[in-house]
């Protein structure tokens, strides 16, 4: 099962004046931003915004200041793997799957992750109920999946480890059209099973119809939050931050 | 005596491929060569010497040699590569390591002087010999070919079916990525130059054994061969260092027994160049294994 947060109004995650430099460019220029639990929230803006940064900073993956919480306890740069062992999950963009082992393997990685009291057997059947294809492939090295295959794997991967909050980075990359709907009908399961999900994403209109509430990045800055279906329907918003016309 | 001297050959090429096994560990993980290395494999002929002339058995010299060259390795592992980890620290993680080897030989000389010294057990543990089918062997050969072949098999199953070897083969892939699995690599790292290092000096015990001296002077040339057979087998792949062992142990056997012994070393670095000329990425190697590091 998902494990949920507490009962209390401490955000699973909180970020605060998030600052990130890249020699002398500011990828991150101060963002504030928090996930509830049970809460999915998206952060789209255009390409170059900052949005795979803010992901990579959450877990320590390169130097940060400001101040990151989990269910309110600041995480004082653990590294990436102890944060990982705490529940948070990031598929990177890559998707973050081993090609060179096995599907298997990976759900085996990923099981390793966390402390479970059920045993790898029940996990990863509950995985390929979800995924049966992963199942008729489960012996094949993960590297020769075709693309769709592969995010089914992150995602099976992401069941498997019981995240406290999933940092998603574009899940529709590089996805066909219909795979995307299908990695969004699977997201939108997570959803309704409680689990806290941060998303990024070029793909502003399937992550805004997905997520509870969004943030607006441009330039390293947080210029606009709000309910997703409000920011959805913002034509301001989408003419003047996210390039469109 | 052709099948004589192919077993000896099959002897040392074991010794060989125990010692690359560790050197395409740390390739493996780090994609950094480790050139103190064969400087830990000459130590074990010495730590199991002054464990013997300490008063312990052979058993325990065997295994106080593979623990105390393991934690020399994690030394190795913190000294030369923790702060080098990047991929532009090659030269510097190359040199530091270097260095390393240079200070654990000149410790040595200090400690057990300049000239071989004799490593004598006690009984006939050393000279019995064995004859099968027509064929008279030394016992103390076979039991290093089969223990060294024992080890390799325990390796290869370690990384092909534990979850110490999945853990492995993560950060061999790919560090980012294995961290965001939970994996703790330095711990990896440190697990990997641990059991490379007690792999490579019980290399240097079995050769100490057989010849009957402990030298300073076998780390840098077994060193350097167990480098080239690592190329020969693949870079990272332990099945490649295994067999590219056995065939350069052969290969000096040969050369031998057809009264070519002192061009023997020349046919290795020959042999060398004519496989990567032909398979430029080794014997079991594909030189894109690794994806690109995120």
């Amino acid at each position: 099962m998902v494990r949920m947060g507490p009962m209390t109004e401490t955000p699973v995650l909180a970020v605060e004046n998030l600052q990130v430099s890249y020699g002398p460019i500011n990828a991150l220029r101060g963002c504030t931003l928090e996930v509830r639990a049970g809460e999915t929230v998206a952060v789209v803006g255009a390409n170059g915004a900052g949005k795979t940064t803010l992901l990579r900073a959450i877990c320590n993956m390169l130097p940060w200041s400001g101040a990151i919480r989990l269910d309110g306890v600041p995480t004082d740069r653990s590294p990436t793997h102890k944060l990982a062992r705490q529940g948070v999950i990031h598929l990177p963009e890559n998707r973050g799957i081993l090609t060179t082992q096995t599907v298997l393997e990976n759900l085996q990685l990923a099981f390793d992750t966390y402390p479970s009291k059920r045993s790898f057997g029940a996990a990863v059947e509950e995985a390929f109920a979800h995924f049966p294809r992963l199942k008729e492939r489960q012996a094949q090295p993960a590297g020769n999946l075709s693309g769709g295959e592969q995010q089914m794997l992150a995602l099976a991967r992401a069941i498997i480890s019981t995240p406290k909050i999933l940092l998603l980075d574009e899940p529709s990359l590089g996805l066909s059209p219909r795979m995307v709907r299908e990695a969004y009908r699977i997201l939108r399961g997570f959803k309704a099973r409680g689990m806290a999900i941060l998303l990024v994403e070029q793909n502003v209109h399937a992550a805004l119809r997905f997520a509870n509430r969004g943030y607006v990045l441009r330039q390293g800055a947080i210029v606009r939050q709000g309910e997703a279906d409000v920011l959805a329907h913002d034509t301001e918003l989408f003419n003047q931050y996210l390039g469109f016309t | 005596m052709l099948v004589e001297q192919i077993v000896n050959g099959v002897v040392l090429g074991s010794m060989y491929a125990l010692i690359a096994q560790g050197y395409t560990l740390v390739f493996g993980v780090l994609d950094k060569l480790n050139f103190a290395h064969g400087e830990v494999f000459m130590l074990g002929g010495f730590i199991c010497l002054a464990s013997i002339a300490l008063g312990a058995s052979l058993p325990i010299a065997i295994l106080v040699t593979a623990i105390v060259s393991g934690l020399l390795g994690l030394l190795v592992e913190f000294v030369g590569f923790r702060k080098f980890r990047s991929a532009d620290a090659h030269i510097t993680a190359a040199l530091s390591s270097f260095a390393i080897g240079l200070v654990i030989i000149d410790l040595s000389q200090k400690v057990w002087g300049a000239e071989p010294v004799a490593l004598t057990l006690p009984g006939t543990l050393q000279t019995a010999t064995i004859s099968i089918a027509g064929l008279k062997m030394v016992v103390l050969r076979l039991a290093i070919l089969a223990i060294s072949l024992l080890l390799m098999l325990v390796l290869y199953l370690v990384v092909v079916k534990t979850s110490l070897g999945r853990r492995i083969r993560a950060v061999a892939e790919s560090p980012t990525k294995a961290a965001l699995f939970g994996i703790n690599v330095t711990r990896v790292n440190q697990q990997v130059f641990f059991i490379a290092s007690a792999m490579a000096a019980l290399a240097g015990l079995a050769l100490a054994v057989r010849t009957g001296y402990a030298s300073t002077d076998v780390g840098f040339t077994f060193g350097l061969k167990a480098l080239a057979i690592m190329a020969i087998g693949g870079m990272g792949d332990i099945r490649g260092a295994l067999i590219g062992g056995l065939l350069i142990g052969v290969l000096e056997a040969l050369a031998f027994q057809w009264g070519l012994g002192q061009l023997a070393d020349v046919f290795v670095w020959l042999f060398m160049i004519a496989i990567l000329l032909v398979r430029p990425a080794g014997l079991f190697g594909t030189l894109v294994s690794k994806e690109v590091r995120a």
